[in-house]
C-alpha cells in the first residue's frame, strides 16, 4: 500500500522521483548483463538508420553541392523553406496533397472495413477465399502497371469504363477522364481502393477472427439480426484495431502518393495533380537541388508529426485506445 | 564499488557510442583515392613505359564501365570483344543504367562510387567525378588528338577550361553520307502522298489541308476511326507540343530558344508560337486533333501510331522509329512516315536537318576511382584507328560483309544478321561503341562509316513501296526532302547549355515548361473566341516566371562560346 502511494506521489511530483530512484548499481547491471547485450545490436541498428540519417537534414539549411565535405558546404539558412512556403504552386501543392491524402484514408478506411463485414458474414469458405484473393491480388502490381492498366481503361477509344458507362445509357458520349481536374482526385481515389482494399481487409478479418463466438451466440440468443450482430458485436470488437490503423494512417496523410500522380497528371489536370512529392521532384531533385528537396521532407516530417500526435491527443481525450 | 562500476559503466557506453559512429563513418568517401590514383597514374605509366620496351606483350586488364541507357550485356563469347581482349588486352564490365539516370547519378555522387569509365554528364563534371583528361591524351593518345584536333577547343567545361569528356558523335571526316533522318519533322503517312499523287509540300498550311482531305475521304483505316494529327506532350518528351514554331521560322533546333545575330529569346509567347497553336485551335475544332492526345502517355501514343491510324504528328524520328518498325512487321509500309520540313511560307528557307554536334552530354569520361588512366587512354587512342573503327561499324570483313571493288557490302544474309538484336549481342560491341569516340562521315577509302547510310546498301534495303515514293519526288533517299544544312553557328545548339543545376536560370526553365504544359493544352482545346484570353492569360504568366534569368545565363554562354570556340 505504502509503495503505491509513494509510486503516485512520484509521478505527480518528478523532481522528488529522482531522488527515490533505484541507483543503478554494479550488480543491477550484472543481473541484468545479458538483457543490455542483447539490446545493444537494436541500439546500434536505432542509432545507424534512424538517428545518424537526422544528421543529413542540415542539408536543407545548406546550398547543398555533392561531393563537397560538411565544412566546405555553403549555408543558406532559411532559404530553402522560404522558397518552398513563398511559391505560387505550394499551396496548391499542398491542398492537393492534403486533400487526396484524406481521401484515400477515408475511402481506404470505409472499404476495407466494409469488406471485412461483408466477408465474415459469408459461409461458403471456397467462395469467401475467391473473393479475398481477387481483391488482395492487385496490391502486388506496382504503381507503374496500376497507372498504365487505369489509363487504358479510362481512353475514350476501348476503355471498359466508356464502354460500359454507354451500354448502361448513364452517359451519351465517352467521356475523357483525364482530362478534367474535377474527376482527377476520384480517380486517384478509385484507383488506390482497388489496389489497397483486399490487402488493408486482411487485419480487419484478423481481428474479427479473435472476437469470441459465444458473444454471436449470445446476440442470437437474444434475437439479433445480422445487421444488428454486425453493430454490436462485430464492430465493437474491431474498434480497437480500427482506432489504432486510423492513428498510424493520419500520420501518413500527406504521403498522398506520388506515383500516380505523377504518372496519371498530365497538363490539362495539373492543377489537381500536383502534390508536395512531385513540386519537390521538379524543383529539388530534377535541379540537383538537394538542399530544397530535404526542406520538403523535413516539412512534411514535422506536419505528419504533429497530425498523429494530435489524433494520438484526440484518442486519449475520448478514452479510445492509443498509439503512444 | 558502487562508483568505480559507475565510471565503467560510462565507460563502456562511450565506447559503444563512439563503436556506433566509427561504424556510421565507414560508409563514408575515401580522402585516400586521390592520392592513390596519383599513385596508381605513376605505375601505370612506368609500366607501359616498360611494355614499349619489351615490344608488345600484352596485359590482360579489365575496365568497369557505367552506360547512361538502358542495354543488355554482350554475350560471355562476344566475337569483338574477344578480338579486343585479343589484341589490346582489355575486358569490359558493364553497367548499364537500370530506372532513372539522374536518381542514378545522386547514389554514385552521393557515394563517390565510380566504375573506370563513365557516360559523359554535367552532373557528374560538376561533381567532380572526372579527371582532367588534356594532358593524357596529348602525352599518349596522339590518335585521338588528331580525331578531336577540330573540336578542341570546344571540348573544354565552360566552368573550368578542363577536358573531361570525349564526346561520341559529331566530329566528321570525309563525305558524310546519311540516309536516315533522325531529328524533328512535322511526319505523314507515305499513303496520305500517295492518294494526292505525290504533291509537294512545303508549308503547314499544304500540310494539314491534305490531312484534312484524307481524314474525310477514309474516315475509317483498317476499321479504326482515322486520326488526323497527334501531339505527344509526356513527362520529358514533350518537344512535340513546344518546338514547333522555331522551325516553322527557318530556324533550327535550338531547344527553348531562338537566336538571332547571338541573341537568344524564348519564343514560347512570340505571335509566331501564336499563329501555330492557334493554327491548331481551329484544326481541333474540326475534329483533326487526336481528342486524347493531351492525356495519353508515351505507351498510348506509340500504340495508336503502331495501328497504322495516324496521318501525322511532329515529331523527332528517333522517338517513334519503334513504330514505324512495327508497321513494317505487319506489312504497312504505306503506313509508314515522311518527314517534311515545313515552313509557314514558302519564302521561308527551311532548317530541320542540321550537322551534328559535339554533345559533351554523351561519350566517355573516366573517374577520379579510375586504377590506371594512361592504359584507358591508350585503349581508347587505339580503338580511334581506323581498322577498329570498320571492326566496330560493318564487323569482320568476309563474315559481316564483303568488299567489291573497294566498296563495302553486304549479302541478304549478313544484312538480316545486322537486324538482328539477338545476334547483335554476341557479334556487336553494340553498347560500348555507341559511347566510344568515333569516326563519321567517310573512311579514307570513302566507304561509308556507318553501314545502313552507305548509298549502296540503303539502295538494296529498300521496299519496292518506298522505290515508288522516292521515284515519285525523284529522291535517292528520305533525307533529301530536306535542305542541305548549312554549317553550324560557332554557338550552335543553344539546348546543349548547361543551366548549372540549382540557378536562377535552371528554375525558370522549369517554369517555363510548366506554363506550357499547362496553357498549350488548354488554348488549342478552348473553343476559338475564348483562345486569345487564354493566350494572354498564358503570356502573362510567363512573364511573370522569371524569363530573364534563363535567356541571360543563354546569352552568357552563347557569348563565351563565340569567344573560346571560334578559331
Amino acid at each position: 500500500m505504502a509503495e503505491t502511494l509513494e509510486t503516485e506521489i512520484a509521478v505527480r511530483h518528478p523532481n522528488r522521483r529522482k531522488k527515490k530512484k533505484r541507483p543503478v548499481t554494479w550488480s543491477l547491471i550484472k543481473s541484468q548483463n545479458q538483457l543490455i547485450w542483447m539490446s545493444v545490436p537494436l541500439m546500434l541498428y536505432i542509432i545507424l538508420f534512424a538517428y545518424v540519417p537526422v544528421w543529413g537534414w542540415t542539408m536543407a539549411f545548406q546550398n547543398y553541392r555533392p561531393a563537397k565535405s560538411f565544412s566546405e558546404q555553403e549555408w543558406v539558412g532559411f532559404k530553402q523553406f522560404n522558397f518552398l512556403f513563398t511559391d505560387d504552386n505550394f499551396l496548391r501543392v499542398l491542398r492537393n496533397t492534403l486533400s487526396m491524402g484524406i481521401i484515400n484514408l477515408v475511402l481506404g478506411f470505409v472499404t476495407a472495413i466494409v469488406l471485412a463485414l461483408l466477408l465474415n458474414e459469408i459461409k461458403n469458405v471456397l467462395w469467401k477465399r475467391t473473393v479475398q484473393t481477387i481483391s488482395y491480388l492487385p496490391h502486388f502490381l506496382s504503381w507503374i502497371i496500376v497507372t498504365g492498366i487505369v489509363a487504358t481503361s479510362l481512353s475514350i477509344n476501348d476503355g471498359i469504363i466508356n464502354i460500359v458507362l454507354m451500354k448502361l445509357h448513364l452517359i451519351k458520349e465517352p467521356i475523357l477522364w483525364l482530362s478534367e481536374g474535377k474527376y482527377f482526385w476520384g480517380i486517384v481515389g478509385a484507383s488506390h481502393v482497388w489496389k489497397e482494399v483486399g490487402w488493408n481487409t486482411i487485419i480487419y478479418l484478423a481481428a474479427i477472427a479473435s472476437i469470441d463466438p459465444a458473444l454471436y451466440e449470445a446476440a442470437e440468443i437474444d434475437g439479433a439480426s445480422r445487421y444488428k450482430k454486425m453493430q454490436f458485436v462485430t464492430l465493437p470488437g474491431i474498434k480497437a484495431t480500427i482506432v489504432i490503423l486510423m492513428i498510424m494512417s493520419i500520420g501518413h496523410v500527406l504521403e498522398a502518393g506520388f506515383e500516380v500522380q505523377y504518372l496519371l497528371g498530365n497538363g490539362l489536370v495539373v492543377d489537381w495533380a500536383e502534390t508536395i512529392d512531385i513540386f519537390v521532384l521538379k524543383y529539388g531533385l530534377a535541379q540537383g537541388n538537394y538542399s530544397l528537396a530535404t526542406a520538403g521532407g523535413i516539412f512534411k516530417t514535422v506536419v505528419s508529426v504533429t497530425l498523429l500526435l494530435m489524433a494520438n491527443g484526440i484518442s486519449k481525450r475520448l478514452g479510445e485506445e492509443r498509439l503512444l | 564499488m558502487g562508483g568505480k562500476s559507475k565510471r565503467t559503466f560510462k565507460l563502456s557506453l562511450i565506447t559503444l557510442l563512439s563503436l556506433s559512429f566509427a561504424l556510421a563513418g565507414c560508409g563514408g568517401n575515401n580522402n585516400g583515392n586521390t592520392k592513390d590514383n596519383a599513385k596508381a597514374e605513376e605505375t601505370g605509366a612506368a609500366q607501359t613505359a616498360g611494355a614499349a620496351d619489351t615490344g608488345d606483350k600484352i596485359e590482360p586488364f579489365n575496365i568497369s564501365v557505367f552506360l547512361g541507357e538502358a542495354g543488355q550485356q554482350p554475350t560471355p563469347d562476344n566475337k569483338i570483344y574477344k578480338k579486343i581482349k585479343d589484341e589490346t588486352g582489355a575486358s569490359f564490365n558493364f553497367e548499364f543504367l537500370a530506372g532513372d539516370i539522374n536518381q542514378k547519378l545522386g547514389v554514385m555522387i552521393a557515394g563517390q562510387d565510380y566504375p573506370d569509365m563513365m557516360t559523359g554528364n554535367t552532373k557528374l563534371t560538376a561533381a567532380g567525378a572526372y579527371i582532367p583528361l588534356e594532358d593524357l591524351i596529348e602525352e599518349h593518345a596522339p590518335n585521338l588528338k588528331a580525331h578531336y584536333a577540330e573540336y578542341w577547343n570546344m571540348m573544354k567545361d565552360p566552368n573550368d577550361g578542363h577536358i573531361y569528356i570525349l564526346p561520341n558523335y559529331g566530329v566528321y571526316n570525309g563525305k558524310v553520307n546519311s540516309a536516315w533522318y533522325s531529328g524533328p519533322a512535322f511526319w505523314i503517312q507515305k499513303a496520305v502522298l500517295k492518294e494526292f499523287g505525290y504533291p509537294q509540300v512545303k508549308t503547314l498550311d499544304e500540310y494539314f489541308d491534305l490531312i484534312e482531305k484524307y481524314k474525310e475521304k477514309y474516315p475509317k483505316i483498317d476499321g479504326s476511326p482515322t486520326i488526323g494529327f497527334e501531339i505527344l506532350n509526356y513527362d520529358w518528351k514533350n518537344w512535340g507540343l513546344f518546338n514547333a514554331p522555331q522551325h516553322l521560322i527557318g530556324h533550327p533546333n535550338d531547344g527553348g530558344v531562338v537566336v538571332k545575330d547571338g541573341v537568344a529569346e524564348i519564343f514560347a509567347d512570340k505571335d509566331y508560337a501564336k499563329q501555330y497553336y492557334q493554327k491548331l485551335n481551329e484544326l481541333n475544332q474540326k475534329g483533326l486533333i487526336d481528342k486524347e492526345t493531351f492525356v495519353q502517355n508515351y505507351d498510348q501514343y506509340m500504340a495508336k501510331l503502331s495501328s497504322g491510324t495516324v496521318l501525322g504528328m511532329f515529331d523527332q524520328h528517333w522517338n517513334f522509329n519503334a513504330a514505324e518498325d512495327s508497321l513494317t512487321t505487319q506489312g504497312k509500309i504505306e503506313r509508314t512516315y515522311v518527314g517534311l520540313p515545313l515552313v509557314y511560307d514558302k519564302a521561308t528557307k527551311d532548317y530541320y536537318r542540321d550537322l551534328a554536334v559535339l554533345n559533351l552530354n554523351n561519350g566517355f569520361g573516366i573517374s577520379i576511382n579510375a586504377k590506371d588512366p594512361v592504359k584507358i587512354i591508350k585503349l581508347l587512342d587505339t580503338l580511334i584507328q581506323e581498322e577498329w573503327q570498320k571492326t566496330f561499324s560493318w564487323g569482320i570483313e568476309g563474315e559481316d560483309y564483303i568488299v567489291e571493288n573497294g566498296r563495302f557490302m553486304r549479302t541478304q544474309e549478313q544484312r538480316d544478321n545486322a537486324a538482328d538484336a539477338t545476334w547483335q549481342l554476341a557479334n556487336k560491341a553494340k553498347s560500348l561503341f555507341s559511347y566510344l569516340p568515333k569516326m563519321e562521315g567517310s573512311f579514307s577509302d570513302g566507304n561509308s562509316t556507318d553501314a545502313a547510310a552507305q548509298p549502296e546498301e540503303y539502295k538494296a534495303g529498300l521496299k519496292p513501296f518506298d522505290k515508288e515514293v522516292l521515284d515519285a519526288y525523284g529522291y535517292d533517299t528520305y533525307v533529301d526532302f530536306f535542305s542541305e544544312p548549312p554549317a553550324n553557328p560557332v554557338y550552335y545548339p543553344a539546348w546543349s547549355i548547361d543551366l548549372i543545376e540549382g540557378s536562377d536560370a535552371k528554375i525558370a526553365n522549369t517554369k517555363l515548361n510548366e506554363l506550357q504544359t499547362k496553357f498549350l493544352p488548354k488554348a488549342i482545346l478552348a473553343s476559338p473566341d475564348e483562345f486569345d484570353a487564354v493566350w494572354t492569360d498564358y503570356v502573362g504568366q510567363i512573364q511573370k516566371a522569371n524569363v530573364k534569368a534563363y535567356e541571360d545565363k543563354i546569352n552568357e554562354q552563347i557569348k563565351w562560346r563565340i569567344d573560346n570556340w571560334s578559331k
